[in-house]
């Protein structure tokens, strides 16, 4: 059975990935989805947190971890559509999804 | 415990063999064929197709689908409320309990009747 | 009346002028505005006379606190919101512009409607002393300012900054929920004093904890608009309506400092943690200091000058969080720095809605949102350029306004904290960053007074409406007199 480190390395691990997409692509889609992953990075460590917070292997007694992350799963949910809102209204003006061409303003 | 997942392993073996010996079956029993651009476009006709292949969709399917997404999502709070409202019960708190997720199914209503009343439900552009 | 039925009476006239929005076959949506600027007006009320004192603290479900605090920046929030209604009801005819082309009005009714949903957001966040609260609350806040700076569909700039406020919200929210994620590990708790109670027992590794202290500051001085996690600031505030702008800036960062400022608490008056969490404060704030104040020098649109003021502004108040330290509380002479913080947001309240009424109705005339638009308006409207003069005056801390009691009580703590601890960097970065604050308002003085207009074509008759009239005119009042008699605001602390 994996341990703890290995599930907080394989969070780290993902939250990395996601923060790099965000750095690096620039298709907001993308970036969109890197944005997911940093989430659920987050969610993927709460859990293990949970899990083995009761000590000697064992789940905490309370809920809270698992109610956070019901919580973060719907904050997420939220923030896509109106991302994704956005994209396409922002679309629909541009005709691009490339944030290297959203540079109107500056100073 | 670990033979507890043994049909789970089962059916993973059988998916992934499945889908590996369908895919071989086809690349060994299919004529390979090259594949050139006009071979690969569209066939329209006889005429050289125009435009993106792509096909873009209606922003109608996007709207159907988000609110698909919102409405879905809150289901997740419903059934941990399900589960402990025995206990509440128990405790005589089931009113309380009753009325805060009547609260929360309130709030889903009230948006979801705005989302019908601007027509983002309405197929009919 | 318990303090929590506040926010679901604010849900309440939310909902009823989406409602009204959705199903009202009047085509002028104005009368939803001022259906929201008297709800909130009466919520305001009962906030102040209906709030049983015997229920002051008390704390709900272990979820919900209410303290003086809480009630205080509740009023700030309600108070910001309504001026903010007030404003985008000036801005509605620039605004029409921007929306759809079929039908003129549609559209704004919403634009009414979320300022208030924020607003419960702005208020559950007063409240929240629980990880779990402050990010749901501080979530709903966000993404309904996602939409609002994203309203004007046919504004391109608007859509831009829209996109920037998404993907740098959405980041910071992921570095926020790591850093809960890992503050729940390491403790085992989410409320705040159960994560107290475990830094004081000294069962915990240094590391981990500092480690996720750093995240959550991330997250948390992106809503304050903290240098170096400041770069939406400028774009956001540029690009979006002039309305939003000013509740992004008010609303945003006060509800952003009372979160803040009961999270790094138990951080602070850990011995583990204290020294590290000290640290990170005074690298921020000199940044913040620094940047804030030397980038706003070379800036020609106004928006944009209020956006590094904005920075520049919340610098100033993170000066006042290194001495919350527990060593230094009892050794301090005059307000606490949570009073100081408190009244310093409320004077930045009165003044910065002030200079952004003044602003949004120029510029719903003129179009203009450079600082030589604002040319001769000493000549064309006395009034508004008399309020915009006190308001930059505030902002930049002239005496005789609220602006200068907020900075002198900022500075005591700063400069009794250096006698303290021997940072006196900070309190150099501070005066530096002040002096060039008076170089960069001045700027706007100047051309509100010296420079005359150059066309005919700006001498357009400037109109205020009543309702603006009268906002104006209070604000100026208070602007002054709090700057007069501080125990105006003081007394409620």
């Amino acid at each position: 059975m994996p341990t703890l480190n290995e599930y907080l390395l394989m969070g780290g691990l993902l939250f990395v990935i996601g923060l790099c997409g965000v750095m690096i692509r620039s298709n907001i889609i993308v970036i969109l989805m890197s944005l997911e992953m940093m989430l659920s990075a987050a969610n993927l460590t709460l859990v293990a947190f949970w899990r083995f917070g009761g000590g000697e292997g064992l789940p905490a007694d309370s809920y809270n971890a698992q109610v956070m992350v019901f919580f973060v799963i719907t904050v997420a949910a939220a923030e896509v559509a109106v991302g994704l809102a956005i994209i396409v209204a922002l679309f629909r003006s541009r005709q691009t999804v490339d944030v290297e061409e959203l540079r109107s303003m500056k100073g | 415990m670990l033979d507890q997942y043994l049909p789970v392993l089962m059916q993973l073996s059988v998916a992934t063999g499945f889908a590996v010996s369908t895919l071989l079956i086809s690349v060994l029993l299919g004529k390979s064929a090259k594949s050139n651009a006009i071979k690969d476009s569209a066939y329209e006709c006889g005429m050289l197709p125009i435009g993106d292949d792509k096909p873009r969709f209606s922003v109608k399917f996007y709207v159907i689908a988000m609110l698909f997404v919102i409405f879905d999502i809150e289901v997740v709070f419903m059934y941990p409320w399900a589960v402990t409202f025995k206990n509440f019960l128990a405790n005589g708190q089931a009113a309380m309990v009753f009325w805060s997720m009547s609260g929360f199914v309130g709030i889903l209503l009230v948006a979801y009747l705005y989302a019908l009343k601007k027509g983002a439900l309405s197929w009919k552009s | 009346m318990p303090a929590y039925y506040l926010e679901i009476l604010i849900l309440l006239l939310g909902f009823t002028m989406l409602g009204i929005e959705a199903f009202s076959s009047n085509r002028s949506r104005s009368g939803i505005a001022v259906l929201g600027i008297s709800g909130l007006f009466v919520v305001l009320l009962f906030l102040i006379i209906a709030v049983p004192s015997s229920e002051v603290p008390y704390d709900y479900w272990g979820i919900y606190h209410v303290d003086k605090w809480a009630l205080f920046y509740k009023a700030i929030a309600i108070l910001t919101t309504l001026l903010v209604l007030v404003l985008a009801k000036d801005f509605s005819s620039a605004f029409k512009k921007y929306t759809s082309q079929s039908n003129e009005f549609s559209g704004i009714g919403e634009y009414y409607c979320l300022p208030i949903f924020v607003c419960a957001g702005l208020m559950w966040m007063a409240s929240a002393k629980d990880l779990i609260t402050i990010f749901v609350s501080l979530e709903l806040v966000t993404i309904g300012f996602y939409v609002l700076v994203s309203f004007m569909r046919r504004n391109v700039g608007s859509l831009e900054a829209g996109v920037k406020y998404l993907v740098l919200g959405a980041l910071s929210t992921g570095f926020l929920v790591y850093g809960i994620a890992w503050i729940f590990g390491v403790t085992g708790h989410f409320d705040l004093s159960g994560i107290a109670e475990a830094l004081n027992s000294g069962e915990i590794e240094k590391k981990p904890i500092i480690f996720a202290f750093a995240l959550l500051m991330v997250g948390l001085g992106f809503k304050v608009a903290a240098v170096p996690f400041h770069i939406w600031v400028p774009d956001v505030y540029q690009g979006t309506s002039m309305p939003i702008t000013a509740f992004l800036s008010v609303g945003s960062k006060a509800a952003g400092f009372i979160v803040l400022l009961r999270v790094i608490e138990p951080f602070l008056n850990s011995p583990l943690t204290s020294s590290s969490v000290i640290l990170i404060l005074s690298f921020l704030v000199c940044v913040t200091l620094f940047f804030g104040n030397l980038v706003a020098i070379k800036q020609t649109n106004i928006k944009r000058l209020l956006a590094y003021s904005s920075i520049a502004h919340a610098g100033f108040l993170m000066m006042a969080l290194p001495a919350m330290e527990s060593g230094f509380h009892s050794k301090l002479i005059g307000p606490s720095p949570m009073e100081s913080i408190s009244f310093y947001l409320a004077g930045y309240l009165l003044m910065t809605m002030l200079c952004f009424l003044v602003i949004t109705i120029v510029s719903s005339l003129t179009d203009g949102e450079n600082i030589d638009d604002l040319r001769g308006l000493g000549a064309r409207s006395p009034l508004l350029a008399f309020a915009m003069l006190v308001g930059v005056a505030s902002l930049a801390g002239i005496p005789l306004t609220v602006g200068f009691f907020g900075k002198f009580l900022l500075f005591n703590i700063a400069i009794q904290y250096a006698v303290f601890s021997g940072s006196w960097y900070i309190v150099a970065f501070a005066v530096l960053g002040a002096s060039a604050g008076f170089y960069y308002y001045f700027k706007i003085i100047r051309a509100m007074y010296c420079g005359g207009a150059e066309q005919d074509g700006d001498q357009l008759a400037l109109t205020i409406s009543t309702l603006s009239r009268v906002v104006i005119i209070v604000l100026l009042a208070g602007v002054i007199l709090c700057g007069v008699f501080p125990k105006l605001i003081l007394g409620f602390l």
